[in-house]
């Protein structure tokens, strides 16, 4: 029986296919793109305190402020694919007692159409660089890395480690402010 | 004011159901070529154009485009959908005499196209 619905239905049905198929080539044509670029990251100032830290077990834990300059050319990540960037900076150090550690002091989101050259001065970090322990005190190797999400039209979300990142050792003393 | 409205929707369903609905066999098959077509060109135009200009919402509008002219011009039945009608056998006039034989023909033959 061929009405008006079953046509409409048919017509709606085969384009949906054919949307998919579409979204799909979408994915295809990105999915196998490097999407990593080069980031300048320096830090400019440490600043290390020994503080109660209340979400932890009831004693004082080292906790460190950054401040850093960060300048990255993210223009080549974007295509059609693409809607945004999450961007964060993690820190990466060993201490006594863990082997890993990764702490996420800063944040950003980058959307499709804003501008794609980060160059940002004297950032401090969003959240609290908090350790469990003493164990950034006097670190030699803290290791600071910006990664970011791309989240796509469609498909994977791959998830992107910059090229280029910073080692600096923490100081050996609380309260007390190093210069790089 | 009850009766009313009854009358009144079925005077409006008389008036939906004599709304020309039918394509002839080859009319639906063209009816499917064309918004298959239409479907098929308008993606890759879109697939191609989006791939230019970096942008997957232009592949979509596009797309939808496609959707909207093909619903166009084959949702109705337009007259060029029904230029191939079924050629019926002429009514029979009632005959007291094998009443089986004739009708299964002509039913064969709707079958057939």
């Amino acid at each position: 029986m061929n009405t008006v619905l079953s046509r409409a239905n048919s017509l709606f049905a085969f384009s949906l296919s054919v949307m998919a198929a579409l979204t799909f080539g979408c994915f295809i044509t990105t999915a196998f793109k490097d999407r990593r670029v080069p980031v300048d990251i320096h830090v400019a100032k440490v600043m290390l305190k020994n503080v109660d830290d209340f979400t932890g077990p009831r004693e004082r834990s080292d906790l460190g402020f950054i401040t850093f300059d960060l300048s990255a050319d993210l223009q080549p990540i974007f295509d059609w694919n693409v809607k945004q960037l999450f961007l964060y900076l993690s820190a990466e150090y060993s201490s006594k007692s863990n082997s890993l550690n990764q702490v996420v002091l800063w944040d950003k989101i980058v959307l499709r159409g804003e501008n794609t050259k980060l160059n940002l001065r004297d950032m401090k970090s969003k959240y609290f660089f908090f350790d469990d322990g003493n164990g950034l005190r006097a670190n030699k190797n803290i290791t600071l890395t910006l990664s970011w999400n791309v989240v796509p039209n469609a498909g994977i979300l791959p998830l992107v480690a910059g090229s280029g990142h910073v080692s600096l050792p923490f100081p050996d003393t609380y309260e007390t402010t190093k210069s790089y | 004011f009850c009766l009313f409205l009854i009358i009144f929707s079925e005077k409006m369903l008389s008036v939906f159901k004599n709304i020309p609905t039918h394509m002839d066999y080859k009319g639906q098959k063209l009816a499917e070529q064309i918004f298959q077509g239409i479907i098929l060109i308008s993606a890759v135009i879109g697939f191609v154009y989006g791939l230019i200009v970096e942008q997957f919402g232009w592949t979509v509008y596009i797309v939808l485009a496609g959707f909207a002219v093909s619903c166009v011009l084959t949702l109705p039945p337009w007259p060029m959908y029904r230029q191939n009608p079924l050629s019926w056998q002429p009514t029979l006039p009632e005959t007291s005499g094998e009443p089986s034989q004739k009708p299964q023909e002509s039913l064969k033959k709707k079958k057939h196209k």
